[in-house]
């Protein structure tokens, strides 16, 4: 195991205490869907910014130990770090859709995601929080780059996944069940609004992923000697771009909405996920970072 | 016939299939490792399901000839959809405009309507109107009947840019096509110390002439302290017509690029050694003569001592493993064993052999030969590609977050010109919730001022 010490000088150890404020904001959003109240949702939201801020700092803390121990690419490379990363885009993506739009709701989405995120990095057994030395085909200045634009897609995409089941549950109960009072479907905002920021969530995670498939491409010019090699990561990578890319055109050359759009924005956030953890987990590749001590790619 | 022909080639449906096909191949070709050796594929395979595979071109999925082949038919569907779509945004953009009659006809689920009735003239809240509507650009006054039509519309530039996202994404390909075609990509390892102009193609291993030789001056890996290679540095030499014409070092990530050729750092590794280091020492003068030969087995090496060749030959005795199997063999085919003398302290045992006034040492040293893969690669027309995608990506921007809306208004005199009844009609290209919460704010606004 780590030393407690270790934990504290390359940042691990805030990571861990903000996995608890987000869990703890977590169970404040449950509460929050059972009594609808106001206060207990702005509680939570105060917890997350706190958590939110622990972490920020668990990133400055860590990136300077890095740097000191003599690594000068950021710690953004193996799971552990790419977990906490991606726990970190998603909080920062809920805070801003919240100060724009009523969406208490979601927060409890978000939470159980980046909270899932955080305690994956901090119990799974292979994302050890040790920072390891980038191996070299790591060390570009594309990395941060590429990095960066692709997790704010993922952000962006686990909001969309979001807002995609509270839309599937408010459209459900307002199909079914309407004598019902439902307090918690009163909290959801309205089904139009929700469909709406679906597609902008998703529009603004598809310029992201597409901007980073090409950075990825750009450095795998200058690294491998070819900008496409249909490495698995690759092309799991076209693969959730060309789903994004058929929801677009479902919308607007078919006019497709409402439960469809929803359903494939849970379903698109699956094929994320596979792109994003399963195809390290399950199919080695040059961007395996999941497997220690896999062979590296120069 | 020829009109079917388009609608299916243009169909939305269409480009759904193609889309799911691809991926659903891509996805294949994640799951089989792609371009592996017959060898390697017969260990994970039975020999039936390899020449099924095999036979569906699963091996080499994304160079097959139905990959190939969807995907130009999805090109072909995007332009064609994007023909037959662009009539009708030109009309949009630059009129004539649909009048106000025939938008109140034709029912648009997306329109929103709202009449207003004022004591104030056209005139004086026209402009107050007209300005929240984005751009005058059509306006008709009909006197007689004390009626004005306006047309307004906001963002319509915006209506171009999903066509160039799909132009950019055509741009790709001939980019992708075009590096395809007159690019390659290669490999070859070289030597240290040795050079080569022939490198072989990634996909079928034949061999390309390069227009000049490369030399690995050194090769070598540095490693943080812990152990963790830190960099892979290999030093080459460009020569042309035996003059070097530049030396430089590669690590991944820095390649060197070269006549349009780039050389890249893809791996390292040694040969197996097959040289053993042997210290001849002239036994009379030790002192003077003392050199380390390396020899590999079954040739002959010259002892530099009274002209005395040998030769280093492996034995190989039944039934038992000799301790040190290697004897010398002179060139009048006397042959010496090494001696075997352990000496006291010393973890390695001193073998030597001797004939006349040479003494034969074997020394721990093997000589290895390091070798640099590197990965060389012509890529042309990848300038094209790039543009291609900076263009998608600013293109994709601007087609999600501007939203063409039109606004048609109509001003009638009713009651003999005592009042005057506003109805406005505005449109968005894609319908969102906002724009209606924007539309109903702009309406109580203008209330606010008429009232």
């Amino acid at each position: 195991m780590i030393s407690p010490n270790i934990s504290v000088l390359d940042g691990s150890l805030y990571f861990t205490v903000s996995l608890l404020f987000v869990f703890a904001s977590f169970i404040g959003y449950f509460i929050f869907l059972f009594t609808g109240s106001k206060t207990i949702s702005k509680i939570s939201f105060g917890i997350l910014i706190a958590g939110f801020i622990v972490q920020t700092a668990a990133f400055v803390i860590r990136w300077i130990y890095a740097y000191k121990i003599g690594i000068d690419t950021p710690p953004l490379v193996d799971l552990y770090d790419s977990l906490v990363f991606f726990a970190y885009v998603i909080e920062i993506g809920y805070i801003i859709l919240r100060i724009f739009y009523d969406f208490d709701a979601l927060g409890f989405i978000i939470t159980f995601i980046a909270s899932s995120a955080l305690a994956f990095a901090t119990f799974y057994p292979l994302a050890t929080s040790a920072i390891e030395p980038t191996i070299p085909a790591l060390q570009s200045y594309w990395l941060l780059y590429h990095i960066m634009t692709l997790f704010v897609a993922y952000g962006a995409f686990a909001a969309s996944f979001g807002l995609g089941i509270l839309y599937l549950i408010k459209n459900g109960r307002e199909n079914g069940n309407k004598k019902r009072g439902n307090r918690f479907l009163s909290l959801l905002p309205e089904s139009a609004v929700i469909e709406e920021s679906i597609y902008k969530v998703i529009s603004v995670g598809l310029v992201f992923l597409t901007a980073g498939i090409v950075i990825g491409a750009a450095w795998a010019d200058s690294a491998w000697g070819g900008y496409w090699s249909w490495d698995p990561k690759e092309t799991w990578s076209l693969i959730t771009w060309m789903t994004y890319i058929l929801f677009i055109h479902a919308r607007f050359t078919k006019g497709w909405g409402g439960k469809k759009m929803a359903w494939i924005a849970v379903i698109g956030f699956a094929v994320v996920i596979f792109c994003y953890l399963g195809v390290d987990l399950i199919i080695p590749g040059l961007h395996s970072y999941a497997t220690p001590g896999s062979s590296p790619i120069l | 016939m020829l009109s079917k022909l388009n609608k299916f080639i243009s169909s939305v449906k269409l480009a759904v299939f193609l889309f799911i096909t691809i991926a659903v191949l891509a996805m294949i070709g994640t799951f089989i490792n792609q371009g592996d050796t017959i060898k390697q594929y017969k260990t994970i395979f039975s020999p039936t399901v390899y020449h099924v595979l095999y036979w569906l071109g699963f091996l080499n999925i994304y160079d097959s000839w139905y990959f190939i082949a969807f995907s130009l038919l999805l090109m072909v569907n995007l332009i064609a959809a994007s023909i037959n779509m662009f009539p009708r945004t030109i009309k949009a953009v630059f009129g004539p405009y649909p009048s106000f009659k025939e938008v109140t006809e034709n029912k648009n689920n997306k329109a929103i309507y709202e009449a207003i009735e004022t004591k104030k003239r056209p005139e004086e809240i026209k402009e107050i109107i007209g300005k929240k509507f984005g751009a005058l650009l059509d306006q008709k006054i009909n006197e007689n009947k004390d009626e004005t039509k306006l047309y307004y519309s906001k963002n319509s530039i915006f209506r171009f840019s999903p066509y160039i996202a799909h132009i950019s994404a055509i741009i790709i390909i001939i980019g992708v096509l075009l590096n395809f075609k007159y690019g390659f990509r290669s490999y070859t390892n070289i030597k240290v110390g040795g050079k080569t102009n022939v490198t072989y193609l990634l996909k079928n291993n034949k061999p390309i002439k390069l227009p000049f030789t490369i030399r690995l001056d050194r090769y070598r890996t540095t490693y943080y302290p812990d152990g963790i290679p830190k960099a892979y540095i290999s030093t080459v030499s460009i020569i042309q017509e035996h003059i070097r014409i530049l030396t430089k070092n590669i690590e991944v990530n820095h390649p060197l690029t070269y006549k349009g050729i780039t050389i890249y750092q893809a791996s390292y590794g040694h040969y197996k050694p097959d040289k053993y280091g042997i210290l001849v020492v002239n036994l009379l003068h030790i002192n003077s003569f003392k050199k380390i030969i390396y020899a590999s087995t079954g040739k002959f090496y010259n002892s530099k001592i009274n002209n005395i060749k040998f030769m280093l030959t492996r034995v190989l005795r039944k039934g038992k493993m000799s301790y040190f199997p290697y004897i010398i063999k002179l060139n009048n085919k006397k042959i010496l064993n090494f001696r075997i003398i352990r000496v006291k302290n010393q973890n390695f045992p001193l073998i030597i052999a001797r004939y006349k006034n040479i003494g034969f040492i074997m020394t721990p040293q093997l000589k290895t030969y390091y070798y640099s893969g590197v990965e060389i690669t012509k890529n042309t027309y990848v300038s094209v590609v790039w543009i291609g995608c900076i263009i998608l990506v600013i293109s994709l921007f601007f087609s999600f977050f501007f939203n063409h809306e039109e606004t048609w208004i109509s001003f009638t005199g009713i009651n003999d010109a005592k009042k005057t009844k506003i109805e406005i009609i505005s449109i968005p290209k894609k319908k969102f919730n906002s724009f209606y919460k924007k539309f109903d704010k702009k309406i109580s606004k203008i209330k606010k001022f008429l009232s």
